[in-house]
């Protein structure tokens, strides 16, 4: 599936970004000016503390990527693991990891193929570490 | 002779008469000794319940929660009210030796990202509930947030050499209406005074803490003294509101690999 890669300043995205978990800064691992868009389809969901993970699949002129979504931990992840079924395709917006050739995103909003808000905030954005 | 025995009964008389008075007055005023030199019982406040940690009740564990140098004002502060433009900075003065340790630290380190337990203020400040215990001879203060337990003692025991942990050991007491307590004997730990400005902790750590009632919130004041890194003690207040009633803590279960995966994504500093 082809990424889409869009980077945008992030100050019209951030503010349907709310909920917040402290573990960690989010400073430290993603650059929070930025959002990008990935599209793939869901390989595993971890419902975990601190911190939930989505995984993608996508790939891009036949390589594939994966990337891993940080989300809240149980209790503030508002998606059941069932909520999101293995195989589902996504697209994705977020802000993007900061380490060189790693795929990773916070901030995650969902939506399904055609746009359309997907998951219990309906789009507004899921967990940014502070 | 008649009038001698008279006065030898008289006088036996007087002498009785003198020594139970002097037994009675002795004997209250051992009584009011003995009253004044007893313990003081202090009184019991009921602090006992599940707490809310969330933002509801305080701001989260940041850069500058509950240190901060400077707010914007009209920011939440731990203790629930807003800054005014007066707000004095109570972030700690560092001495040479956490300053070193501040400029050298490398986020990966931090032990939070292999579920090692965090110990206040990071343990308070992370948006989780806070259950109190009171029993006669302790309390009992359970965190949601990776699962800990710290358990106050109050029935004058004092830590030995073997009583170091990563919540150290705790003694307290009652006093003016409020649960007074101390803690020390605590390992080092690399982020154990503020895991996002990478301070560490030593062994000599001392957390003063003093939980009371305003209303149904439960309050704390809680001080900082650590010889080894602090020039002089840091504090905050802080506060946390009653949990939905009903509520029971749930299990956190850190997941190492939950935990560690968004290291990947920052940058080494280190090779």
């Amino acid at each position: 599936m082809r990424i889409l890669f869009t980077s945008v300043l992030a100050v019209g995205f951030l503010v349907c970004v709310t909920p917040v978990m402290a573990h960690h800064s989010a400073a430290a691992a993603y650059d929070e000016t930025k959002r990008v868009e990935a599209q793939g389809t869901v390989t595993k969901v971890l419902v975990k503390n601190p911190h939930s993970w989505v995984f993608l699949e996508s790939s891009d002129n036949g390589q594939k990527i994966q990337w891993q979504i940080e989300m809240g931990g149980v209790t503030s992840m508002a998606w059941t693991k069932d909520g999101l079924p293995i195989g589902t395709p996504v697209k994705v917006t977020g802000n993007p990891s900061r380490a060189p050739g790693t795929h990773g995103l916070t901030g995650a909003a969902f939506a399904k193929m055609d746009g359309t808000p997907l998951g219990p905030r309906a789009g507004r954005g899921e967990y940014t570490p502070r | 002779m008649i009038r001698e025995s008279l006065k030898g009964a008289y006088m036996r008389i007087w002498i009785v008469t003198c020594a139970v008075l002097l037994t009675v007055i002795n004997g209250r005023a051992l009584h009011s000794l003995k009253a004044q030199s007893a313990p003081a019982v202090a009184a019991v406040p009921d602090l006992s319940g599940v707490w809310d940690g969330s933002r509801r009740s305080h701001p989260t564990n940041s850069a500058t929660v509950p240190w901060a140098r400077t707010v914007p004002e009209g920011t939440i502060l731990p203790d629930g009210t807003p800054a005014d433009k007066n707000y004095v900075s109570n972030f700690p003065v560092l001495n040479e030796r956490a300053l070193a340790f501040q400029k050298i630290f490398d986020e990966p380190i931090s032990p939070k990202y292999d579920c090692q337990p965090s110990t206040p203020p990071a343990l308070e400040f992370d948006p989780f509930n806070m259950e109190l215990v009171q029993w006669p001879d302790r309390v009992l203060l359970r965190y949601e947030k990776d699962d800990q337990l710290r358990t106050v003692w109050l029935d004058g025991r004092q830590p030995t050499a073997h009583d170091f942990g990563i919540q150290g050991f705790s003694v307290g007491h009652y006093e003016s209406n409020a649960l007074l307590v101390e803690t020390t004997n605590y390992v080092f730990d690399i982020t154990g005074f503020d895991d996002y400005n990478g301070i560490p902790s030593s062994q000599q750590k001392k957390v003063s803490e003093r939980y009371w009632r305003n209303g149904d919130q439960l309050k704390a004041t809680v001080t900082v003294e650590d010889p080894m890194f602090l020039r002089q003690p840091a504090s905050y207040t802080m506060r946390w509101l009653p949990a939905p009633k009903g509520y029971k803590l749930k299990a956190y279960d850190c997941d190492p690999e939950a935990a560690r995966l968004s290291v990947q994504f920052i940058p080494p500093r280190y090779k």
